[in-house]
């Protein structure tokens, strides 16, 4: 029995969705488990934003991955959800490839602490963005097509 | 995971006995500070002349923390003579003028890491004497053994970069590179010291 691509899209989709909103619930706990210092230092060594925005940031964006990736997997606001985590990627992703490319060694702060930048964070967050755009593009899609 | 673990139960009791004269502050004070660094990395110089003065008096003097040094001696374009600079270093402890040799060789950075005349950074902070004594003990093996096991526990405690500082409390192992602002390293090491 074979599948159409009618039935693969939409299962893929929702993989898509409980793979990705795994991973922001898993990157947000792990940095609120740690003391948020940590997650501040990793924030600080881009030198994109100033400190108190760095402080900020480590307090917020924890609990806002956890929200969105919660979001994502049940399937509320599921627009709003998908946006959110694609931008949130395009922004993560801009930022490591800046520093990678500018020769900084640091820390990607992705899932914590001690993790430095390297080709191989690259491919799993751009991997990621893919991922994210293709559940965005299926979620506002799905939003036009008559029932 | 398991490994990681392996590697710091392997290194906790090496961090445990500090190399003669490379270490400041009370042995039982509650928060450990090791400190790795090279005297050809540029922030290893800011860190040394900016913000070492303030841990010192934050957190060694009071009697909150106990600082030990270590070279993670760095090799590569620019670092040609980092590791004569940390044998320099190393047999300056054994004659009991490790931080005037430190504080030498960081001040004068720019000028011994490129042309290599690291001797004339440092023969300025000893003594007639004290200069014949590291000049002798730089051909002791021990000194050359004592600054590749500075550099092999930096690579146990997973050392990626200088300077890092590694906060140990109650067998808790926080390594901290980031020193963009004293007062994060300030509020994390006071973090760990009210656990």
């Amino acid at each position: 029995m074979a599948f159409s691509r009618s039935k693969i899209l939409p299962i893929a989709v929702v993989v898509l969705r409980v793979l990705l909103g795994g991973i922001f619930i898993y990157a947000g706990y792990v940095k609120l488990v740690e003391p948020w210092q940590l997650f501040a230092a990793g924030i600080a060594d881009y030198e994109v934003v100033p400190l108190w925005a760095a402080k900020f940031l480590a307090h917020t964006l924890p609990w806002f991955e956890v929200l969105v990736g919660l979001l994502l997997i049940v399937g509320r606001w599921l627009r709003t959800s998908s946006v959110s985590i694609s931008l949130l990627l395009l922004v993560f992703f801009s930022l490591m490839v800046r520093a990678f490319a500018g020769g900084k060694e640091i820390n990607c702060g992705c899932f914590g602490p001690n993790e430095l930048i390297s080709w191989k964070t690259l491919v799993r967050d751009g991997s990621m963005l893919a991922a994210s755009l293709f559940v965005t593009f299926f979620a506002f899609r799905n939003r036009r097509t008559p029932v | 995971m398991k490994m990681f673990a392996l590697a710091l139960a392997l290194m906790l009791p090496t961090f445990a006995s500090a190399q003669q004269g490379k270490s400041m502050g009370n042995p039982n004070a509650p928060l450990r500070m090791d400190l790795f660094d090279d005297f050809t990395c540029p922030h290893c110089k800011m860190l040394h002349e900016q913000m070492l003065p303030r841990i010192i008096s934050d957190f060694v003097t009071p009697g909150k923390a106990y600082l030990v040094f270590h070279e993670f001696t760095l090799t590569g374009p620019g670092h040609e003579h980092s590791k004569t600079a940390s044998m320099y270093a190393a047999a300056a402890a054994r004659v009991g003028k490790y931080m005037a040799v430190c504080d030498a060789l960081f001040a004068t950075q720019s000028s011994w890491a490129v042309s290599g005349k690291v001797w004339e950074a440092v023969a300025p902070a000893l003594s007639e004497a004290e200069r014949k004594k590291v000049q002798a003990l730089m051909s002791d093996p021990s000194i050359a053994a004592e600054v590749q096991k500075d550099l092999d526990q930096g690579m146990a405690a997973r050392v990626d970069r200088t300077p890092t500082m590694v906060m140990t409390r109650k067998g808790k192992v926080t390594p901290w590179s980031s020193w963009a602002d004293y007062g994060l390293f300030k509020s994390m090491a006071d973090l760990l010291l009210s656990k």
